[in-house]
């Protein structure tokens, strides 16, 4: 185990060397000069010069990779073009919160709902109500969530109309403000979480054990919370790496529509003020982040079944 | 009998001519072609239906549309849908028609997907069949850089790159822009950047393909003959992914629509007064215009969900008649 778990942790530098090439030659490529966008209205030559010297913007391209590189790895991402005096660690940090909030808390409800729900079709395979609930969740998962934020937000006036308390659209205070953007969440994430839950399920009813635990007169709820769950849950933990890029591309259609102040979010504002250094270390923050929850589901997976190891 | 164990050994394709031959040897009743088998899938054709509608709505949006997407009417700001002026889906915060503005962004949606499938197919599907084919070094090469791309999650990669470089686009170099008509550039430059976020997953699924495939008795004798690689490739290892692929890119558009509406939406996409249905969403979600005429922001919202849960339903009803796979299940 200790040899697998080294050689998949050898298998991440290059992936994150990768990563972090990309994302600093994208930016050294990008047309304009950061230079300009610090100094912005007042443009002084000298204040340029010393600038381009302090930012090592004349040093060659791979002497500033590695300087870039060498800061990235002691969470030094350089200091924001437009908030000189704060460093770019300390505006993502600020962000961190909203969003592991909002990302915790959608995919435990996911969890919830969707083991329940996943069970549910798969017992009652074939039939209107399995279809049924799987198309449903089908559509959960296809329909975009910029699509279903106005419909929520219509639905929720024409609520208010009617005389149920008002739940707030937009902001980011207290536990009110919070429930529509974990419903959206949820709804997509649940689309895709209880299918393959459904999948899973029918997988493991399908084995010989089941067979014969049935053939004994075991209960058919008995046989799957005692045998078949248990075997099920392996291939769904696989998917909470996908659950997790999936909840980072949705949070920036949802930070922003819903104006959470999260990293999304804060990614987003940087882009339009042109704030580079936060964007890149964004990008090399969530990337890095998607690569450890993949490896670290891969680590789950393989310390529960031990024939993914041989593979 | 011996049909099912076709079925069972993993590729039957319905088109590949050496599958049909077996069953006509064989005497066993023959199945019948996977078109067919899709014209009873009810859900998957009325999508199929929907889309052949939306897309011809939008090739003939010149035609279709009541009033030019750019004119501006003052005296209908945020205006509700007023039939007897032909504006039958209102009007949006600056006085334009919601309807025309919907036909020409339908075409954005429509055009980056076509594009985007088409650099898949040349690069996605094309490193996919070398990788699974040639394996080695060859395939771990390719492996590595599509781990890197996976590293990125969703269309972060794309946002990156459009929000670095899409200034730059927005007018085309000096002899290209008066071919090209206006956002053209901008356009070019989202396609190729979502290319860029999905190719690896056609690469990876094609290879996955490939990979069994090579395997197979059919691909050894071809060897055996004398046949090349190359010739290998295009008459054995092609046909026989070529179902796969469209399964694949069928349901990818889907999210290809809506990567290209999230980048729209983030102000990252095509840039106004473009029309695109994304950046519709996004100005029409304001709080105050919701209330005065929710139509504004309701009639993009269902076009757009329409047109990818369409995609969606026939991608998954094309999966069910092509790939063997998914049959039994």
């Amino acid at each position: 185990m200790a040899q697998y778990v080294a050689r998949r942790l050898l298998a991440l530098i290059p992936i994150i060397l990768g990563v972090t090439f990309i994302t600093f030659m994208a930016a050294h490529l990008a047309p304009g000069d950061p230079v300009e966008i610090i100094l912005g209205q007042r443009h002084d030559p000298a204040e340029h010069i010393r600038l381009v010297h302090v930012l090592g913007l004349d040093q060659p391209w791979w002497r500033q990779y590695l300087t870039f590189l060498w800061n990235a790895l002691h969470l030094d991402f350089g200091h924001s073009y437009v908030l000189r005096d704060e460093s770019v660690t300390s505006i993502l940090f600020r962000g961190l919160p909203a969003s592991v909030t909002l990302g915790v808390l959608s995919i435990s409800l996911t969890v919830l709902l969707g083991t329940p729900l996943g069970i549910f079709m798969a017992r009652r395979q074939g039939s209107w109500l399995d279809s049924g609930t799987a198309l449903a969740m089908m559509t959960l998962y296809a329909i975009p969530t910029f699509v279903m934020i106005p419909v929520l937000r219509i639905l929720d006036i024409k609520l208010y109309e009617r005389g149920l308390p008002f739940l707030p659209v937009a902001g980011w205070d207290g536990p009110r403000s919070a429930v529509f953007p974990i419903l959206i969440y949820t709804a997509g994430l649940l689309g895709f979480y209880s299918r393959i839950t459904r999948s899973c399920v029918l997988e493991a009813l399908r084995q010989d054990y089941v067979r014969t635990a049935r053939a004994k007169g075991v209960r058919g709820s008995l046989i799957v919370y005692k045998h078949v769950l248990r075997n099920a849950l392996l291939p769904i933990v696989t998917v909470l790496g996908p659950l997790i890029a999936f909840l980072v591309t949705g949070s920036f259609v949802i930070e922003v529509l819903f104006n959470i102040p999260g990293v999304a979010f804060i990614t987003v504002q940087s882009i339009f003020q042109k704030d580079f250094p936060v964007v890149q270390a964004t990008t090399v923050l969530l990337a890095v982040v998607v690569t450890l929850v993949n490896l670290l589901t891969d680590l789950l997976y393989s310390a529960i079944d031990p024939r993914v190891r041989q593979g | 009998m011996q049909s099912e164990e076709v079925a069972a050994v993993g590729v039957d394709l319905p088109f590949a001519p050496e599958n049909l031959g077996q069953y006509a040897d064989l005497g066993a009743p023959r199945r019948p072609s996977a078109w067919r088998r899709l014209l009873r899938k009810r859900l998957a054709m009325i999508s199929l239906t929907l889309i052949l509608l939306l897309v011809m709505a939008a090739l003939f949006a010149g035609y279709l549309a009541p009033h030019d997407p750019f004119a501006i009417d003052y005296d209908r700001i945020d205006g509700s849908p007023d039939a007897a002026h032909h504006y039958f889906f209102g009007n949006d915060s600056t006085g334009r028609d919601v309807l025309a503005r919907i036909l020409y962004g339908l075409r954005v949606s429509l055009i980056v997907a076509l594009v985007v499938e088409g650099l898949n197919v040349l690069l996605g599907s094309c490193l996919g069949i070398i990788s699974g084919y040639f394996g080695g070094a060859v395939d771990s090469v390719i492996s590595r850089v599509a781990d890197i791309f996976f590293a990125f999650p969703g269309i972060l990669l794309a946002v990156l790159v459009n929000a670095l470089f899409g200034d730059a686009f927005n007018t085309p170099p000096a002899p290209l822009d008066r071919l090209l008509p206006a956002g053209s550039g901008r356009l070019a430059l989202i396609a190729a950047s979502i290319a860029l976020v999905s190719w690896p997953y056609m690469a990876r699924f094609v290879r996955s393909q490939v990979l069994s495939l090579r395997e197979r008795e059919f691909i050894d004798s071809a060897r055996a003959v004398g046949a090349g690689h190359l010739a290998i490739i295009w008459r054995h290892v092609l046909p026989n992914v070529a179902n796969l692929i469209l399964v694949w890119i069928t349901l990818d558009i889907a999210s290809v629509v809506i990567y290209e509406a999230t980048l729209s939406l983030l102000g990252l996409g095509i840039q106004p007064p473009n029309p695109s249905i994304g950046a519709m969403i996004n100005d029409a979600s304001a709080q105050g215009v919701i209330q005065t005429n929710p139509f504004e922001v309701l009639w993009p919202s269902v076009i757009l969900g329409v047109l990818v849960l369409s995609f969606t339903f026939l991608g998954e009803g094309l999966r069910d008649v092509l790939d063997p796979r998914s049959r039994n299940v």
